[in-house]
Protein backbone atom coordinates (compact mmCIF):
# COMPACT_ATOMS: atom_id res chain seq x y z
CA UNK A 1 0.00 0.00 0.00
CA UNK A 2 1.10 3.11 -1.17
CA UNK A 3 2.32 6.06 1.89
CA UNK A 4 -0.24 8.75 1.85
CA UNK A 5 0.90 12.14 0.74
CA UNK A 6 -1.08 13.99 3.94
CA UNK A 7 -2.07 11.80 6.99
CA UNK A 8 -4.13 13.60 9.41
CA UNK A 9 -4.86 11.76 13.06
CA UNK A 10 -7.25 13.90 15.55
CA UNK A 11 -6.41 17.28 14.69
CA UNK A 12 -7.68 19.17 17.26
CA UNK A 13 -6.84 23.22 17.57
CA UNK A 14 -8.36 25.37 20.20
CA UNK A 15 -8.45 28.94 21.03
CA UNK A 16 -9.43 29.05 24.69
CA UNK A 17 -12.65 27.20 25.00
CA UNK A 18 -13.48 27.43 21.21
CA UNK A 19 -13.00 24.69 18.94
CA UNK A 20 -11.68 25.79 15.45
CA UNK A 21 -11.35 22.31 14.96
CA UNK A 22 -12.21 19.29 16.46
CA UNK A 23 -10.96 15.59 15.84
CA UNK A 24 -10.15 15.81 12.58
CA UNK A 25 -8.42 12.68 10.89
CA UNK A 26 -8.02 12.39 6.54
CA UNK A 27 -5.71 10.93 4.21
CA UNK A 28 -4.88 12.21 0.87
CA UNK A 29 -3.15 9.53 -1.70
CA UNK A 30 -0.42 10.71 -4.10
CA UNK A 31 -1.86 12.21 -6.82
CA UNK A 32 -5.27 12.67 -5.56
CA UNK A 33 -7.44 15.71 -5.37
CA UNK A 34 -8.30 16.08 -2.37
CA UNK A 35 -11.34 18.73 -1.17
CA UNK A 36 -12.43 19.68 2.42
CA UNK A 37 -15.69 21.75 1.75
CA UNK A 38 -17.84 23.39 4.54
CA UNK A 39 -19.43 26.75 5.37
CA UNK A 40 -17.09 29.71 6.36
CA UNK A 41 -15.73 29.01 9.63
CA UNK A 42 -16.12 25.75 9.69
CA UNK A 43 -12.20 25.10 10.34
CA UNK A 44 -11.00 24.32 6.60
CA UNK A 45 -8.39 26.62 6.92
CA UNK A 46 -6.90 25.88 9.98
CA UNK A 47 -6.62 22.44 9.05
CA UNK A 48 -4.43 24.04 6.02
CA UNK A 49 -2.45 26.31 8.75
CA UNK A 50 -1.90 23.16 10.71
CA UNK A 51 -0.69 21.41 8.36
CA UNK A 52 1.81 23.88 6.29
CA UNK A 53 2.99 24.22 10.10
CA UNK A 54 1.40 27.70 10.17
CA UNK A 55 -0.64 27.07 13.36
CA UNK A 56 0.08 24.22 15.80
CA UNK A 57 -2.11 21.56 16.61
CA UNK A 58 -3.55 21.81 20.30
CA UNK A 59 -3.44 17.54 19.78
CA UNK A 60 -3.16 15.20 17.44
CA UNK A 61 -0.44 15.12 14.55
CA UNK A 62 -0.24 15.34 11.01
CA UNK A 63 2.34 14.64 8.40
CA UNK A 64 3.19 15.54 4.70
CA UNK A 65 5.00 12.96 2.98
CA UNK A 66 5.75 11.32 5.87
CA UNK A 67 7.75 13.94 8.05
CA UNK A 68 5.55 14.82 10.87
CA UNK A 69 4.23 18.73 10.86
CA UNK A 70 5.75 19.96 13.96
CA UNK A 71 8.41 17.43 14.57
CA UNK A 72 9.96 17.81 11.29
CA UNK A 73 8.49 21.12 9.94
CA UNK A 74 11.29 22.21 8.11
CA UNK A 75 10.99 18.85 6.17
CA UNK A 76 7.26 18.84 6.24
CA UNK A 77 7.12 22.53 5.02
CA UNK A 78 9.62 21.27 2.10
CA UNK A 79 7.73 18.52 0.38
CA UNK A 80 4.43 20.99 -0.10
CA UNK A 81 3.87 24.38 -1.86
CA UNK A 82 0.84 26.75 -0.23
CA UNK A 83 -1.38 29.09 -1.89
CA UNK A 84 -3.25 31.13 1.19
CA UNK A 85 -6.52 32.14 0.68
CA UNK A 86 -5.70 36.12 0.34
CA UNK A 87 -2.97 35.42 -2.06
CA UNK A 88 -0.36 37.37 -0.37
CA UNK A 89 2.67 38.40 -2.30
CA UNK A 90 5.50 40.91 -2.17
CA UNK A 91 4.18 43.35 -4.62
CA UNK A 92 7.05 45.22 -4.75
CA UNK A 93 8.76 42.42 -6.19
CA UNK A 94 8.53 42.15 -10.11
CA UNK A 95 6.56 38.75 -10.90
CA UNK A 96 10.43 37.02 -11.97
CA UNK A 97 12.18 38.30 -8.34
CA UNK A 98 9.60 36.75 -6.56
CA UNK A 99 9.75 33.63 -8.32
CA UNK A 100 13.43 33.67 -7.52
CA UNK A 101 13.05 34.83 -4.25
CA UNK A 102 10.67 32.05 -3.53
CA UNK A 103 12.78 29.30 -5.10
CA UNK A 104 15.58 30.33 -3.16
CA UNK A 105 13.67 30.11 -0.13
CA UNK A 106 11.87 26.78 -0.98
CA UNK A 107 16.08 25.48 -1.17
CA UNK A 108 16.01 24.93 -5.04
CA UNK A 109 20.20 25.05 -6.12
CA UNK A 110 21.44 27.92 -8.04
CA UNK A 111 21.81 25.95 -10.76
CA UNK A 112 18.48 24.74 -11.18
CA UNK A 113 16.42 28.06 -10.46
CA UNK A 114 16.38 29.00 -13.83
CA UNK A 115 14.90 25.93 -15.23
CA UNK A 116 12.33 25.65 -12.31
CA UNK A 117 11.26 29.23 -12.39
CA UNK A 118 10.78 29.39 -16.51
CA UNK A 119 9.09 25.96 -15.86
CA UNK A 120 6.72 27.39 -13.36
CA UNK A 121 6.27 30.18 -15.52
CA UNK A 122 5.53 28.32 -18.16
CA UNK A 123 2.80 26.34 -16.65
CA UNK A 124 1.43 29.30 -15.29
CA UNK A 125 1.45 31.59 -18.35
CA UNK A 126 3.57 34.46 -16.95
CA UNK A 127 5.53 34.99 -19.74
CA UNK A 128 3.46 38.12 -20.28
CA UNK A 129 4.08 39.52 -17.32
CA UNK A 130 7.10 38.20 -16.01
CA UNK A 131 9.14 41.65 -16.16
CA UNK A 132 5.96 43.39 -14.60
CA UNK A 133 5.77 44.48 -11.23
CA UNK A 134 3.48 42.11 -8.62
CA UNK A 135 1.37 45.35 -7.61
CA UNK A 136 0.53 45.96 -11.04
CA UNK A 137 -1.09 42.55 -11.72
CA UNK A 138 -4.57 41.70 -12.32
CA UNK A 139 -6.40 39.37 -9.35
CA UNK A 140 -5.95 36.28 -11.87
CA UNK A 141 -2.38 36.80 -12.34
CA UNK A 142 -1.78 37.46 -8.71
CA UNK A 143 -3.29 34.02 -8.11
CA UNK A 144 -1.35 32.39 -10.87
CA UNK A 145 2.36 34.08 -9.49
CA UNK A 146 1.04 32.62 -6.07
CA UNK A 147 0.51 28.63 -7.44
CA UNK A 148 3.63 29.52 -9.67
CA UNK A 149 5.58 29.78 -6.55
CA UNK A 150 3.82 27.06 -4.34
CA UNK A 151 4.86 24.85 -7.26
CA UNK A 152 8.38 25.78 -7.20
CA UNK A 153 10.91 23.45 -5.79
CA UNK A 154 8.69 20.12 -7.15
CA UNK A 155 6.57 19.94 -3.52
CA UNK A 156 4.72 16.23 -3.31
CA UNK A 157 1.68 17.88 -1.89
CA UNK A 158 0.17 21.44 -3.32
CA UNK A 159 -2.15 23.12 -0.70
CA UNK A 160 -4.54 26.02 -2.32
CA UNK A 161 -7.01 27.59 -0.10
CA UNK A 162 -9.91 28.86 -1.86
CA UNK A 163 -8.30 29.50 -5.11
CA UNK A 164 -11.46 30.96 -6.93
CA UNK A 165 -12.61 33.37 -4.70
CA UNK A 166 -12.53 36.86 -6.68
CA UNK A 167 -11.66 35.13 -9.78
CA UNK A 168 -13.69 35.54 -12.83
CA UNK A 169 -16.13 32.85 -14.63
CA UNK A 170 -13.03 32.66 -17.09
CA UNK A 171 -9.82 32.70 -14.15
CA UNK A 172 -12.26 30.35 -12.41
CA UNK A 173 -12.04 27.56 -14.84
CA UNK A 174 -8.85 28.23 -15.80
CA UNK A 175 -7.90 26.88 -11.89
CA UNK A 176 -9.65 24.14 -12.35
CA UNK A 177 -7.99 22.99 -15.66
CA UNK A 178 -4.62 24.10 -13.90
CA UNK A 179 -5.85 21.67 -10.65
CA UNK A 180 -6.64 18.74 -12.71
CA UNK A 181 -3.48 19.20 -14.91
CA UNK A 182 -1.22 19.36 -11.76
CA UNK A 183 -2.88 16.40 -10.25
CA UNK A 184 -1.01 13.94 -12.36
CA UNK A 185 1.89 15.24 -10.91
CA UNK A 186 1.38 15.26 -7.49
CA UNK A 187 -1.50 15.38 -4.93
CA UNK A 188 -3.59 18.63 -4.02
CA UNK A 189 -5.47 19.55 -1.19
CA UNK A 190 -8.02 22.63 -2.01
CA UNK A 191 -11.21 24.03 0.12
CA UNK A 192 -13.86 25.19 -0.49
CA UNK A 193 -16.95 26.87 0.36
CA UNK A 194 -18.52 26.33 -3.16
CA UNK A 195 -20.02 23.03 -4.06
CA UNK A 196 -19.74 22.90 -7.35
CA UNK A 197 -16.06 24.41 -7.42
CA UNK A 198 -14.88 21.43 -5.19
CA UNK A 199 -16.88 18.33 -7.00
CA UNK A 200 -15.56 19.41 -10.25
CA UNK A 201 -12.11 19.06 -9.27
CA UNK A 202 -11.82 16.91 -6.58
CA UNK A 203 -11.78 13.10 -6.55
CA UNK A 204 -12.79 12.62 -2.79
CA UNK A 205 -14.48 15.49 -0.70
CA UNK A 206 -14.45 15.86 3.35
CA UNK A 207 -17.24 17.74 4.63
CA UNK A 208 -16.39 19.84 7.92
CA UNK A 209 -19.15 21.86 9.58
CA UNK A 210 -17.92 23.74 13.06
CA UNK A 211 -14.33 22.19 13.12
CA UNK A 212 -15.90 18.74 12.88
CA UNK A 213 -14.96 15.98 10.12
CA UNK A 214 -18.79 14.80 9.36
CA UNK A 215 -18.09 12.65 6.15
CA UNK A 216 -15.02 11.92 3.66
CA UNK A 217 -17.41 11.17 0.17
CA UNK A 218 -15.79 9.65 -2.89
CA UNK A 219 -16.97 11.69 -6.39
CA UNK A 220 -16.92 10.30 -9.84
CA UNK A 221 -18.69 6.96 -8.76
CA UNK A 222 -21.77 8.99 -10.54
CA UNK A 223 -24.35 6.47 -8.28
CA UNK A 224 -26.47 8.77 -6.71
CA UNK A 225 -28.00 12.71 -7.67
CA UNK A 226 -30.31 14.72 -8.95
CA UNK A 227 -32.03 14.57 -12.39
CA UNK A 228 -34.57 17.50 -13.82
CA UNK A 229 -36.72 15.10 -16.24
CA UNK A 230 -39.32 16.29 -18.40
CA UNK A 231 -41.95 13.95 -19.09
CA UNK A 232 -44.82 16.13 -20.78
CA UNK A 233 -47.20 13.06 -20.66
CA UNK A 234 -49.26 12.79 -17.52
CA UNK A 235 -50.27 14.68 -14.23
CA UNK A 236 -47.57 15.11 -11.38
CA UNK A 237 -50.02 12.17 -9.46
CA UNK A 238 -49.74 9.64 -12.34
CA UNK A 239 -45.87 10.48 -12.75
CA UNK A 240 -45.51 9.81 -9.16
CA UNK A 241 -47.66 6.36 -9.51
CA UNK A 242 -45.50 5.23 -11.51
CA UNK A 243 -42.19 6.26 -9.92
CA UNK A 244 -43.52 4.50 -6.91
CA UNK A 245 -43.20 0.76 -8.62
CA UNK A 246 -39.56 1.96 -8.97
CA UNK A 247 -37.26 1.48 -6.05
CA UNK A 248 -33.96 4.31 -5.37
CA UNK A 249 -36.24 7.23 -7.85
CA UNK A 250 -38.47 9.35 -6.15
CA UNK A 251 -39.86 13.39 -6.77
CA UNK A 252 -37.71 15.78 -5.49
CA UNK A 253 -39.77 18.86 -6.70
CA UNK A 254 -42.39 18.84 -8.67
CA UNK A 255 -41.46 22.77 -11.25
CA UNK A 256 -43.94 25.61 -11.99
CA UNK A 257 -43.78 23.97 -15.61
CA UNK A 258 -45.89 21.63 -17.04
CA UNK A 259 -43.97 18.23 -17.26
CA UNK A 260 -41.15 19.14 -15.09
CA UNK A 261 -40.01 17.58 -12.31
CA UNK A 262 -36.58 16.73 -10.22
CA UNK A 263 -35.83 13.62 -9.07
CA UNK A 264 -33.93 12.07 -6.55
CA UNK A 265 -32.22 9.19 -6.97
CA UNK A 266 -29.72 6.46 -5.67
CA UNK A 267 -28.68 4.52 -9.11
CA UNK A 268 -26.74 5.90 -11.68
CA UNK A 269 -28.24 8.71 -14.20
CA UNK A 270 -28.34 6.15 -16.79
CA UNK A 271 -30.12 3.59 -15.04
CA UNK A 272 -32.14 5.04 -13.47
CA UNK A 273 -33.48 6.69 -16.66
CA UNK A 274 -33.53 3.06 -18.11
CA UNK A 275 -35.54 2.48 -15.07
CA UNK A 276 -38.26 5.21 -15.93
CA UNK A 277 -38.65 4.23 -19.10
CA UNK A 278 -39.36 1.02 -18.52
CA UNK A 279 -41.67 2.05 -15.82
CA UNK A 280 -43.48 3.62 -18.89
CA UNK A 281 -42.55 7.19 -18.15
CA UNK A 282 -41.90 9.07 -21.73
CA UNK A 283 -38.90 11.16 -20.37
CA UNK A 284 -37.72 13.45 -23.82
CA UNK A 285 -35.26 15.28 -21.35
CA UNK A 286 -32.77 14.52 -18.81
CA UNK A 287 -30.13 16.76 -17.28
CA UNK A 288 -28.14 16.50 -13.96
CA UNK A 289 -29.80 18.97 -11.49
CA UNK A 290 -26.91 18.63 -8.39
CA UNK A 291 -24.97 16.07 -8.07
CA UNK A 292 -25.12 13.57 -4.84
CA UNK A 293 -22.92 15.78 -2.85
CA UNK A 294 -25.08 18.51 -2.78
CA UNK A 295 -27.84 15.80 -1.75
CA UNK A 296 -25.22 14.33 0.90
CA UNK A 297 -23.73 17.85 1.81
CA UNK A 298 -27.71 19.47 2.68
CA UNK A 299 -28.70 16.00 4.81
CA UNK A 300 -25.16 16.55 6.27
CA UNK A 301 -25.87 19.72 7.68
CA UNK A 302 -29.34 20.22 8.37
CA UNK A 303 -28.94 17.86 11.30
CA UNK A 304 -29.82 19.05 14.49
CA UNK A 305 -27.13 21.62 15.12
CA UNK A 306 -25.97 22.37 12.13
CA UNK B 1 22.14 29.26 7.14
CA UNK B 2 21.12 27.53 4.17
CA UNK B 3 17.83 29.84 3.29
CA UNK B 4 19.37 32.63 4.87
CA UNK B 5 21.07 34.42 2.20
CA UNK B 6 18.06 35.12 -0.05
CA UNK B 7 15.70 36.15 3.26
CA UNK B 8 18.72 38.54 3.82
CA UNK B 9 18.63 40.14 -0.24
CA UNK B 10 14.70 40.35 0.37
CA UNK B 11 15.06 42.78 3.20
CA UNK B 12 18.39 44.15 2.50
CA UNK B 13 16.10 45.22 -0.54
CA UNK B 14 12.65 46.21 1.00
CA UNK B 15 14.48 48.37 3.30
CA UNK B 16 16.82 50.15 0.89
CA UNK B 17 14.44 50.58 -2.00
CA UNK B 18 12.14 52.57 0.16
CA UNK B 19 12.20 55.79 0.20
CA UNK B 20 12.00 55.96 4.24
CA UNK B 21 15.11 54.51 4.49
CA UNK B 22 16.78 57.52 2.24
CA UNK B 23 14.70 60.31 3.91
CA UNK B 24 15.44 58.95 7.54
CA UNK B 25 19.31 58.86 6.61
CA UNK B 26 19.16 62.31 5.31
CA UNK B 27 17.51 63.77 7.85
CA UNK B 28 19.77 61.96 10.75
CA UNK B 29 22.55 63.44 8.63
CA UNK B 30 21.58 67.31 8.20
CA UNK B 31 20.51 67.65 11.94
CA UNK B 32 23.97 65.92 12.82
CA UNK B 33 25.64 68.21 10.54
CA UNK B 34 23.90 71.44 11.51
CA UNK B 35 25.25 70.54 15.44
CA UNK B 36 28.50 69.08 14.48
CA UNK B 37 29.39 72.64 12.27
CA UNK B 38 27.61 74.94 15.16
CA UNK B 39 29.64 73.09 17.85
CA UNK B 40 32.66 73.36 16.22
CA UNK B 41 32.51 76.48 15.52
CA UNK B 42 31.15 77.64 19.07
CA UNK B 43 33.49 75.88 21.19
CA UNK B 44 36.46 75.35 19.01
CA UNK B 45 37.37 71.68 20.11
CA UNK B 46 37.92 68.26 18.17
CA UNK B 47 35.63 66.01 20.02
CA UNK B 48 32.72 64.10 18.69
CA UNK B 49 31.35 63.35 22.16
CA UNK B 50 28.19 65.64 21.72
CA UNK B 51 27.29 64.29 18.09
CA UNK B 52 27.70 60.87 19.84
CA UNK B 53 25.30 61.55 22.56
CA UNK B 54 22.73 63.37 20.23
CA UNK B 55 22.92 60.69 17.69
CA UNK B 56 21.73 58.20 20.57
CA UNK B 57 18.81 60.63 21.03
CA UNK B 58 18.08 60.71 17.73
CA UNK B 59 18.32 57.32 17.35
CA UNK B 60 15.99 56.13 20.09
CA UNK B 61 13.31 57.64 17.68
CA UNK B 62 14.67 56.74 14.38
CA UNK B 63 14.93 53.15 14.98
CA UNK B 64 11.40 52.43 15.89
CA UNK B 65 10.84 53.84 12.92
CA UNK B 66 12.99 51.52 10.62
CA UNK B 67 11.84 48.15 12.80
CA UNK B 68 8.17 49.13 12.87
CA UNK B 69 7.52 48.05 9.50
CA UNK B 70 9.42 44.39 9.76
CA UNK B 71 7.07 42.02 10.86
CA UNK B 72 3.51 44.14 11.34
CA UNK B 73 3.86 45.08 7.35
CA UNK B 74 4.22 40.88 6.69
CA UNK B 75 1.66 40.26 9.29
CA UNK B 76 -0.68 42.41 7.82
CA UNK B 77 -0.05 41.70 4.56
CA UNK B 78 -0.18 38.06 4.93
CA UNK B 79 3.20 37.37 3.60
CA UNK B 80 4.32 36.64 7.00
CA UNK B 81 2.09 33.24 6.32
CA UNK B 82 3.70 32.49 3.06
CA UNK B 83 7.41 33.02 4.55
CA UNK B 84 6.89 30.79 7.84
CA UNK B 85 5.56 27.78 5.60
CA UNK B 86 8.06 28.00 3.58
CA UNK B 87 11.16 25.51 4.29
CA UNK B 88 13.02 28.33 6.67
CA UNK B 89 13.75 28.69 9.94
CA UNK B 90 12.32 31.20 12.12
CA UNK B 91 15.67 32.31 13.51
CA UNK B 92 16.61 32.61 10.25
CA UNK B 93 13.71 35.06 9.28
CA UNK B 94 14.32 36.84 12.22
CA UNK B 95 18.09 37.25 12.16
CA UNK B 96 17.94 38.43 8.11
CA UNK B 97 15.49 41.38 9.45
CA UNK B 98 18.03 42.31 12.01
CA UNK B 99 20.95 42.03 9.83
CA UNK B 100 19.29 44.27 7.29
CA UNK B 101 17.92 47.21 9.75
CA UNK B 102 21.38 47.07 11.38
CA UNK B 103 22.82 48.11 8.19
CA UNK B 104 20.93 50.86 7.52
CA UNK B 105 21.60 52.39 11.19
CA UNK B 106 25.16 51.19 10.93
CA UNK B 107 25.20 53.17 7.30
CA UNK B 108 23.62 56.20 9.19
CA UNK B 109 25.84 56.16 11.56
CA UNK B 110 29.14 55.46 9.34
CA UNK B 111 28.24 58.39 7.31
CA UNK B 112 29.00 60.38 10.01
CA UNK B 113 32.49 59.37 10.36
CA UNK B 114 33.37 62.34 7.61
CA UNK B 115 33.06 64.46 10.83
CA UNK B 116 36.10 62.23 12.41
CA UNK B 117 37.81 62.81 9.09
CA UNK B 118 37.07 66.91 9.12
CA UNK B 119 38.88 66.71 12.70
CA UNK B 120 41.68 64.65 11.71
CA UNK B 121 42.67 67.01 8.83
CA UNK B 122 41.76 70.40 10.40
CA UNK B 123 42.91 69.25 13.59
CA UNK B 124 44.45 66.64 16.02
CA UNK B 125 41.16 64.87 18.11
CA UNK B 126 41.76 62.02 20.52
CA UNK B 127 41.33 58.85 18.08
CA UNK B 128 40.19 56.44 21.53
CA UNK B 129 37.06 58.41 22.54
CA UNK B 130 36.13 58.97 18.71
CA UNK B 131 36.32 54.83 18.19
CA UNK B 132 34.75 53.73 21.48
CA UNK B 133 31.90 56.52 20.76
CA UNK B 134 31.29 54.69 17.09
CA UNK B 135 31.53 50.99 18.98
CA UNK B 136 29.04 52.61 22.02
CA UNK B 137 26.48 53.67 19.19
CA UNK B 138 26.54 50.27 17.08
CA UNK B 139 26.31 48.48 20.55
CA UNK B 140 23.05 51.04 21.51
CA UNK B 141 21.92 50.26 18.07
CA UNK B 142 21.38 47.02 18.26
CA UNK B 143 19.86 46.78 21.05
CA UNK B 144 17.13 49.09 19.50
CA UNK B 145 17.18 47.06 16.59
CA UNK B 146 16.38 44.12 18.73
CA UNK B 147 13.99 45.66 20.62
CA UNK B 148 11.46 47.23 17.46
CA UNK B 149 12.09 43.94 16.19
CA UNK B 150 10.71 41.55 18.83
CA UNK B 151 7.93 44.45 19.51
CA UNK B 152 7.41 44.48 15.55
CA UNK B 153 6.73 40.55 15.78
CA UNK B 154 4.25 40.93 18.32
CA UNK B 155 1.81 43.31 16.42
CA UNK B 156 -0.06 44.04 13.01
CA UNK B 157 0.19 47.53 13.34
CA UNK B 158 3.28 49.41 12.51
CA UNK B 159 2.03 52.48 14.34
CA UNK B 160 1.82 50.86 17.26
CA UNK B 161 4.92 48.80 16.62
CA UNK B 162 6.43 52.24 16.53
CA UNK B 163 5.09 53.80 19.39
CA UNK B 164 5.44 50.98 21.96
CA UNK B 165 9.20 50.65 20.90
CA UNK B 166 10.09 54.23 21.76
CA UNK B 167 8.18 53.97 24.67
CA UNK B 168 10.39 50.96 25.75
CA UNK B 169 13.68 52.68 24.27
CA UNK B 170 13.13 56.27 26.09
CA UNK B 171 12.51 54.34 29.13
CA UNK B 172 15.43 52.06 29.14
CA UNK B 173 17.26 55.03 28.37
CA UNK B 174 16.64 57.46 30.85
CA UNK B 175 15.57 54.50 33.50
CA UNK B 176 18.49 56.36 35.44
CA UNK B 177 17.42 59.18 36.71
CA UNK B 178 14.02 57.50 38.41
CA UNK B 179 17.06 55.10 39.94
CA UNK B 180 17.58 57.90 42.31
CA UNK B 181 14.36 58.08 44.10
CA UNK B 182 14.75 53.99 44.88
CA UNK B 183 16.07 51.72 47.60
CA UNK B 184 19.73 51.04 47.23
CA UNK B 185 19.32 47.57 45.75
CA UNK B 186 16.82 49.07 43.24
CA UNK B 187 18.41 51.44 42.21
CA UNK B 188 21.20 49.76 41.13
CA UNK B 189 19.31 46.71 39.43
CA UNK B 190 17.62 50.13 37.73
CA UNK B 191 20.81 51.91 36.49
CA UNK B 192 22.15 48.63 35.52
CA UNK B 193 19.29 48.41 32.95
CA UNK B 194 19.65 52.25 31.97
CA UNK B 195 21.01 52.34 28.06
CA UNK B 196 22.32 56.10 28.52
CA UNK B 197 24.65 54.66 31.96
CA UNK B 198 25.84 51.92 29.50
CA UNK B 199 26.42 54.21 26.73
CA UNK B 200 28.01 57.23 28.60
CA UNK B 201 31.52 55.64 29.15
CA UNK B 202 31.74 54.16 25.39
CA UNK B 203 30.98 57.74 24.45
CA UNK B 204 33.51 59.40 26.79
CA UNK B 205 36.48 57.48 25.45
CA UNK B 206 36.00 54.16 28.35
CA UNK B 207 34.90 50.92 27.51
CA UNK B 208 33.75 47.95 30.38
CA UNK B 209 33.30 44.56 30.05
CA UNK B 210 30.03 44.61 31.87
CA UNK B 211 28.61 47.25 29.42
CA UNK B 212 29.45 45.12 26.60
CA UNK B 213 27.66 42.33 27.49
CA UNK B 214 24.69 44.37 28.37
CA UNK B 215 24.48 45.35 24.81
CA UNK B 216 24.81 41.72 23.57
CA UNK B 217 22.51 40.08 26.28
CA UNK B 218 20.03 42.64 25.54
CA UNK B 219 20.10 41.94 22.36
CA UNK B 220 20.06 38.39 22.23
CA UNK B 221 16.98 38.47 24.85
CA UNK B 222 15.38 40.81 22.66
CA UNK B 223 16.10 38.37 19.21
CA UNK B 224 15.13 35.71 21.66
CA UNK B 225 11.65 36.76 22.14
CA UNK B 226 10.96 38.16 18.58
CA UNK B 227 11.49 34.42 17.52
CA UNK B 228 9.18 33.46 20.20
CA UNK B 229 6.90 35.77 19.32
CA UNK B 230 6.67 34.14 16.02
CA UNK B 231 6.45 30.33 17.16
CA UNK B 232 3.60 32.00 19.45
CA UNK B 233 0.52 30.67 16.55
Amino acid sequence: MTQPVVSAQNLVKSYGPRLAVDGVSFDVQPNEVMGLLGPNGSGKSTILRILTGYLKPTSGTASVAGFDVVDNGLEARGQLGYVPEDVPLYTHMRVIEFLEFMGRVRGVSESGLARSVDRAIERLALGKVRELLIAKLSRGYRQRVAIAQALLGEPKLLILDEPTNGLDPRQIIEVRELIRALSRDLSVLVTSHILAEIERVAHRVAILLDGKLLTVHTLGSQAGGRMKVRVPAGTADEVRRNLASLTGVRIAEVLPVPGLYVLEHDGTAAATIAALVGAGLAVEEATPAGSGLEALFLRLTEGPGA
Amino acid sequence: MKGFAPLLGKEIRALFYAPVAYALIAVFLLLMGYSFTLTLFLNKYATLIHIFFQSAGLLLLIVPIITMRLFAEERKGGTLELLLTAPVRESHVVLAKYVASMAVVLSMIGLTGCYALVLGLFGSPEWGPIYSGYLGLALLSSTLVSIGLAVSALTANQVVAAIVTIGISFTLWMIDSLAGMMPDALERVLISFSLLARFTPFATGAMYTSDFGFFLTSTLLALFLAMRALARR
